[in-house]
């Protein structure tokens, strides 16, 4: 849950990248902290295992400076996407006020998309939220890998998978490349603030 | 298609999918090319081609291996263990249970270990200490500690009682017959009596005991968070008293909450399931002294789940 402080006029909130292992979420998370030194605030923390998975989590906090008179900071999470690790998803999930979902282009990882979508509606439904409710933005990943003539799904048939019942904004990508990295955040962040503003009314 | 540009946008994808971290599916992609090397005849150098291609399986199949049995929450540096300190939790009792959450179950009980001074934090403190000992698996010395515990003043018979409880359930789900000795001033088994040959009463039977609550999520239904559920911690609970440490920063989400309100709309989160259930405001307090002074402590009675 974001923390508003009415005194000093300054709202934390919290985004996370979700999505199944190895579809780019720590790639998002590096390209931001490359390319947006200015609201980058502090390093990036990555806790990995073997072969680079995502054992924990990695952060990433950031300052967006004064929107509408207050001060907006923001901590970026990604959680590990493989199985196993599905009470450390849940752990990282909590208090969330924003997400990313990096769906996988391949078309082998279909099912591991969806899989994970509905592993991320049934977290958020333990902690009494609606995955129709929570602002969420989906990202279809590793778009750039088309050149390479791997099979890949198009765009309209993740968005049927995924996102025909949510209706979320949804981007291409390419997290490796730095493509639609900013364009998501950005959305996410929108989406974020507007609902942070229904709950807080805290633009001026 | 040319079955050899077949086998060569088999074996690309393959390379792809392995330089992605997607074992299983480069391995899929391996076999399938190598089945169709084996139907075709005319291939140069197909015996070294289908070794090669045996060799990055094994090679895959062992890196999964190491993925597959690799520890689930191995010991970070301190630095990584701070951080999850920091990241999740508000409190040092929260920051403590979060380092046990995340499986840093050594680092939690060096944490945990000097909150049992805290008028405040000790039974919980006490609890997550048993529960980090069962954790790493060293059930004697969860045992032992709840031996030397109950032969010193720390805890009340009261707060004894509920680590005993939850020690003990926790013994009995893992087979282990240990029955640990019962602190002065808690009832002795009934069945002293009915055993010398005495009066039998039918007596109903206990009611089954509150599952340990982490948190919990009020929907208010009245003042300023109406319609809204909020989220909070369970700092301790005995039995189905349930005590909430709230910053006085979260003041406003408890303004509207008075002794004797009835909240009719709670989900209660344990770590092995989720319910609904109604509470009453046992008491609310904003604590006067110490660390945590200016921050408020709700005590709750759980009525129905």
């Amino acid at each position: 849950m974001a923390i508003f402080n009415l005194k000093k006029r300054e709202i934390e909130c919290k985004i996370v990248y979700y999505g199944p292992g190895r579809c780019g979420k720590t790639t998002n998370l590096e390209y931001i902290f490359k390319s947006y030194k200015k609201q980058v605030t502090g390093e990036m923390v990555s806790i990995n295992t073997e072969g680079d998975r995502t054992l924990f989590f990695d952060f990433l906090p950031m300052g967006l400076g004064k929107i509408k008179g207050c001060d907006i900071r923001v901590q970026l999470y990604t959680v590990p996407g493989q199985i196993k690790y599905s009470s450390t998803r849940k752990l990282v999930l909590r208090g969330v006020d924003g997400i990313i979902f990096v769906a996988d282009s391949l078309e082998v990882r279909r099912e591991k998309n969806m899989t994970s979508l509905k592993d991320l509606q049934a977290n958020l439904k333990e902690y009494g939220k609606s995955i129709f409710r929570v602002p969420l933005i989906i990202q279809h990943n590793k778009r750039d890998l088309a050149d390479e003539g791997i099979p890949l799904m198009s765009v309209e048939q993740m968005d049927r998978d995924l996102n025909r019942q949510l209706k979320v904004p949804s981007f291409p990508g390419s997290a490796i490349k730095g493509t639609g990295v900013g364009v998501t955040l950005k959305a996410c962040l929108m989406e974020t603030l507007k609902s942070l503003q229904k709950e807080f009314k805290w633009a001026k | 298609m040319d079955i050899r540009l077949q086998i060569k946008s088999l074996l690309s994808e393959a390379e792809l999918y392995r330089s992605q971290g997607l074992f299983l599916e480069a391995k899929d992609k391996y076999h399938a090319a190598s089945a169709m090397i084996h139907k075709v005849d005319k291939i140069k150098n197909k015996e070294s081609l289908l070794k090669a291609i045996s060799a990055k399986i094994q090679s895959l199949e062992k890196k999964e291996e190491k993925v597959k049995t690799g520890p689930a929450s191995p010991e970070l540096s301190e630095k990584g263990q701070d951080l999850i300190k920091n990241l999740f939790g508000e409190n040092d009792l929260q920051k403590a249970i979060a380092l046990a959450k995340f499986g840093q179950f050594e680092r939690a009980i060096v944490e945990l270990t000097p909150l049992l001074k805290d008028d405040v934090y000790r039974l919980e403190a006490g609890k997550n200490i048993i529960r980090c000992k069962l954790a790493i698996g060293s059930v004697d010395d969860a045992v032992d500690q709840y031996n030397r515990w109950d032969s010193a003043e720390l805890f009340t018979a009261d707060q004894l009682a509920s680590i005993r409880k939850y020690l003990q359930s926790r013994l009995d789900q893992k087979g282990i017959e240990k029955p640990l000795p019962v602190p002065v001033g808690e009832s002795v088994d009934n069945n002293t009596i009915s055993n010398s040959g005495g009066i039998e009463f039918s007596m109903p039977e206990p009611e089954a005991e509150l599952l340990d609550i982490n948190s919990i999520g009020i929907t208010f239904t009245s003042g300023a968070q109406k319609g809204k559920m909020v989220e909070f911690d369970v700092n301790f609970q005995s039995g189905d008293m349930l005590s909430l440490i709230i910053s006085k920063r979260d003041k406003g989400l408890i303004d509207d909450l008075k002794d004797g309100d009835k909240l009719e709309e709670i989900q209660f989160y344990s770590p092995i399931a989720m319910f609904k259930g109604t509470a009453v405001i046992a008491n609310k307090i904003q604590i006067d002294s110490g660390p945590k002074q200016g921050d408020f402590c709700l005590d709750l009675k759980v009525t129905s789940t």
